[in-house]
């Protein structure tokens, strides 16, 4: 017998929670950007991907 | 005439010759002169001078201070000039730093992190909790009183204007920087932490415990981070008696079970105790040290042979899979301690590092594979572990190539790598580190310390170049694009000026050691008092550290390659071969002059590819001001780190290695090259492995691979979140169902606590166990 009606498509969780993002500064993994000063928050954002591919396969 | 002269705050006071007189005769004095009559003489001059200038109009205080530098310089006295000058910015900054200073605090009291740089320089601390910021009005009114009555106005100025940077000044009178802790050396026998003595551990939960303990306590004697080079060797005699405890107690179940042995864990333990006494033998995981023979042999005497070898084999069997999930529950305790346990007055846990990866003994494996097993599980809520750092010793004919002992353990450091970021690889088979490689002994494989640090040769005992008990002492940076932009395009002046910058960066490492020198080993009672560092341990606790210490290194650090050779050429040196060439000879020079610095003082000088954290702004902040914008050079909020090849350059991956490599050899304080991957890497393994092992080919000495590590704490998920989580389907800071959750299998025990994820299903399911 249920003694509570409720309607779990309705129940939503997680409303205003962030997601995370770890990245390393100078070595260290940091959990949240906020905790980075400006330059370094600066140094994460210019940092571009780095091609795995060797220069052969892209000729 | 001049009668009066107008002060700093407007207000008019008399003019009084004899002050200038005073003034110029103190800076003479510094130099060695006695003759205060020339210094009358020049003051006079300094008066004629002024009426010259300014005629009826009261002059200001900085004029009649430029007026007695003009003066001192045109009658040839420009060392007495330059002492002058040194004593008046001195002044200046004295009556500067009380304002300065109060602003500070003011700024650290009513500003959230947020909008205070100050509060967030290091990103491992909290600015914004009470201890936070107590920690930081200490560090910065250590800092200010530090540059203005410890040091040599010389070096205070240069770091001022950000010619050099000093590291770690709020601790320039207290400690040295990290040191490398030799665990088996301080669980000998048990260890005082200061605060109670602990017994040597019994088993391989309390090894893990103990160990979390030594690096909180080390972390309270010096302010770097703390290593323990030998993590799996250390932790293997934990396993050890973990397994020999499993052991008897399996046996004597069986025995109980199968026999029907009465007293069964009293008798075989009496045995166990016999065979110990007699022949020196127990159990242990190899299972190939004659322990066996021996025990079945008595077991033979008490029971039917063939049983006695069935409760064996149980026994053997259930404590080797016992041990196993042991070691991992201490491995996963230790991640988890390292992670909440605080040092510095509650606000930053300690900065650890872990060496391991060559220990090819079944104890070390077993070590090595749990704690990165408990790393890419990551800690209760599968978030990603921030500490500690754990570096992956690489090495040929143990883990690199197919068929060697730990080669599996070196894949599965490439997979947990991939998910977690840690560990980083070192590589002993660099012809630099390979040089002082023993086989089988741990002391003689270089380790690395927090983010980079490198401490291995010993010019003051070259018997002893080894990784125990040593570490940095202190590093001082030098702004190398600073003088490139000073040098204009001229090489040869750009030399000259270096050559003087490292001249004051080598008095003033030397300076600070001597304040480190004089302090007594009772001022560091785990460090030196438990005998952690190298030599100490024959030491009392009234004696001076100076001796010992000179096992550490006086560490000469750079910032700014990159920026350095774009000033000089117009290109950097991922652009240009000729800058390339250019960087090395820089670089080698530096190198260079660190070595005959040793060979003659008999101190370690090396040469460190600097980290940036608080500096990486700071130079170019100053620059910026100085010389306006240049492009490629002052145009971004940082310097490029050390010799790295810029963040925002298009470059391959195995480019960036093969260029950064030879870089390694010559910075034997430390380095670390990074290679930045697309995508989740966990789905690419190939290609991770691939850019690690060009990074041992290359002659790399110390490496890791960045990538992006989101994780949705509401799902669960880990891997890239771009604005969609792509389990289950929310964007940052909106809700989701409680029945998408459960359709998606991420939804357990809900409570208005912990979001209702606990754990996650998928990654659980897709773990596979390696075989020890
Ligand atoms: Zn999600």
């Amino acid at each position: 017998m249920q003694t509570t009606q409720y309607n779990e498509e309705e129940i939503m969780i997680g409303e205003g929670v962030g997601f995370e993002r770890i990245r390393r500064i100078t070595g260290y993994l940091v959990g949240t950007l906020d905790r980075f000063n400006n330059a370094k928050r600066a140094e994460e954002r210019d940092r571009v991907k780095h091609s795995v591919t060797s220069p052969m396969e892209r000729i | 005439m001049i009668r009066q002269i107008v002060k700093r705050d407007g207000r008019t006071v008399p003019f009084d010759e004899k002050k200038i007189a005073d003034a110029i005769f103190k800076a003479a004095k510094v130099l060695g002169g006695d003759n205060y009559e020339m210094a009358q003489d020049l003051a006079h001059q300094v008066v004629l001078y002024l009426e010259q200038q300014y005629g009826e109009v009261e002059p200001t205080v900085e004029q009649v201070q430029d007026a007695v530098e003009h003066t001192l310089i045109e009658n040839g006295h420009s060392r007495t000039a330059k002492e002058y000058i040194l004593y008046r910015a001195q002044r200046t900054r004295v009556r500067e730093m009380n304002t300065k200073l109060m602003k500070i605090y003011e700024d650290l009291t009513f500003q959230d992190a947020e909008d205070n740089d100050v509060k967030r320089e290091n990103a491992n601390i909290d600015g914004d909790t009470p201890m936070g910021t107590m920690l930081k009005y200490g560090s910065e009114g250590a800092k200010q009183f530090c540059e203005m009555y410890i040091l040599d106005p010389a070096y205070s100025k240069a770091h001022i204007d950000g010619d050099i940077h000093i590291h770690d000044m709020d601790f320039y009178t207290l400690t040295t920087t990290c040191c490398q802790i030799d665990i088996e050396k301080l669980f000998r026998g048990g260890f005082s932490t200061g605060h109670g003595f602990l017994r040597e551990p019994n088993d391989i939960q309390s090894y893990a415990a103990l160990g979390c303990i030594a690096i909180q306590s080390n972390q309270n004697d010096q302010h770097g981070g703390q290593s323990i080079p030998n993590f799996d060797y250390g932790m293997a005699h934990g396993v050890v008696k973990t397994f020999r405890k499993l052991y008897r107690k399996n046996l004597a179940k069986a025995c109980e079970l199968l026999c029907g042995m009465e007293n069964a864990e009293e008798t075989i333990k009496g045995m166990m105790n016999a065979i110990q006494e007699e022949t020196g033998l127990y159990p242990i995981l190899a299972d190939d040290n004659g322990y066996r023979e021996e025990e079945a042999k008595r077991l033979g005497e008490m029971m039917d042979p063939a049983l006695a070898e069935h409760c064996q084999q149980f026994a053997h069997k259930s404590a080797a899979q016992e041990t196993d999930r042991s070691t991992f529950q201490a491995m996963e305790a230790l991640v988890h301690n390292l992670n909440t346990m605080h040092s510095r007055a509650g606000a930053q846990v300690p900065f650890s590092s872990i060496n391991y990866g060559t220990d090819t003994s079944p104890e070390g494996r077993m070590v090595i594979k749990n704690i990165l097993l408990a790393t890419e599980a990551g800690l209760g809520n599968g978030e990603t572990a921030i500490f500690p750092i754990h570096i992956f010793k690489v090495k040929e004919g143990i883990n690199y190539n197919e068929g060697e002992p730990n080669y599996d353990l070196f894949k599965l450091a490439c997979r947990v790598s991939a998910k977690r970021l840690f560990p980083n690889f070192s590589f002993l088979d660099a012809p630099f580190n390979l040089q002082y490689y023993k086989p089988g002994d741990p002391n003689t494989e270089v380790a690395y310390m927090g983010c980079r640090t490198r401490v291995m040769a010993n010019v003051h005992d070259p018997s002893r170049e080894t990784t125990f008990g040593r570490g940095n002492l202190s590093f001082t940076s030098v702004n190398l694009p600073r003088l490139a932009i000073k040098a204009n395009h001229d090489v040869d002046l750009f030399f000259e000026m270096l050559d003087h910058e490292i001249d004051l960066v080598i008095d003033q490492l030397m300076a600070r050691f001597r304040l480190q020198a004089s302090k007594k080993v009772r001022n560091y009672p785990f460090l030196m008092g438990q005998g952690v560092w190298l030599d100490s341990d024959k030491l009392s606790p009234d004696d001076e550290v100076g001796e010992v210490l000179k096992h550490g290194t006086l560490t000469m650090g750079f910032i700014g390659l990159a920026e350095c050779l774009k000033a000089l050429t117009g290109y950097h040196h991922g652009e240009s071969a000729e800058s390339q060439k250019l960087g090395l000879e820089i670089i080698g020079y530096m190198r260079k002059r660190m070595d005959e610095e040793s060979q003659k003082t008999g101190f370690n000088y090396s040469l460190i590819a600097t980290p940036a954290e608080g500096l990486s702004g700071r130079f170019v902040r100053i620059d910026k001001k100085r010389y306006g914008i240049i492009p490629g050079v002052t145009d971004r909020e940082y310097y490029t780190n050390s010799f790295h090849i810029p963040v925002y350059y298009e470059i391959n991956a195995f480019d960036k290695i093969r260029l950064e490599a030879p870089y390694h050899a010559l910075t034997n304080g430390g380095h670390i090259t990074y290679v930045e991957l697309d995508g989740d890497p966990s789905k690419n393994l190939e290609a991770f492995e691939a850019v690690v092992r060009c990074m041992k080919e290359a002659g790399v000495g110390y490496g890791s691979v960045n990538h992006p590590v989101d994780r949705d704490p509401v799902c669960g998920y880990t891997g890239i979140i771009d604005d969609v989580c792509p389990r289950c389907g929310r964007r940052e800071g909106e809700g989701v169902s409680v029945a998408h959750l459960k359709r998606i299998g991420a939804y357990k025990n809900y409570n208005a606590d912990t979001i209702g994820y606990h754990g996650d299903p998928h990654e659980e399911a897709d773990r596979i166990p390696n075989k020890v």
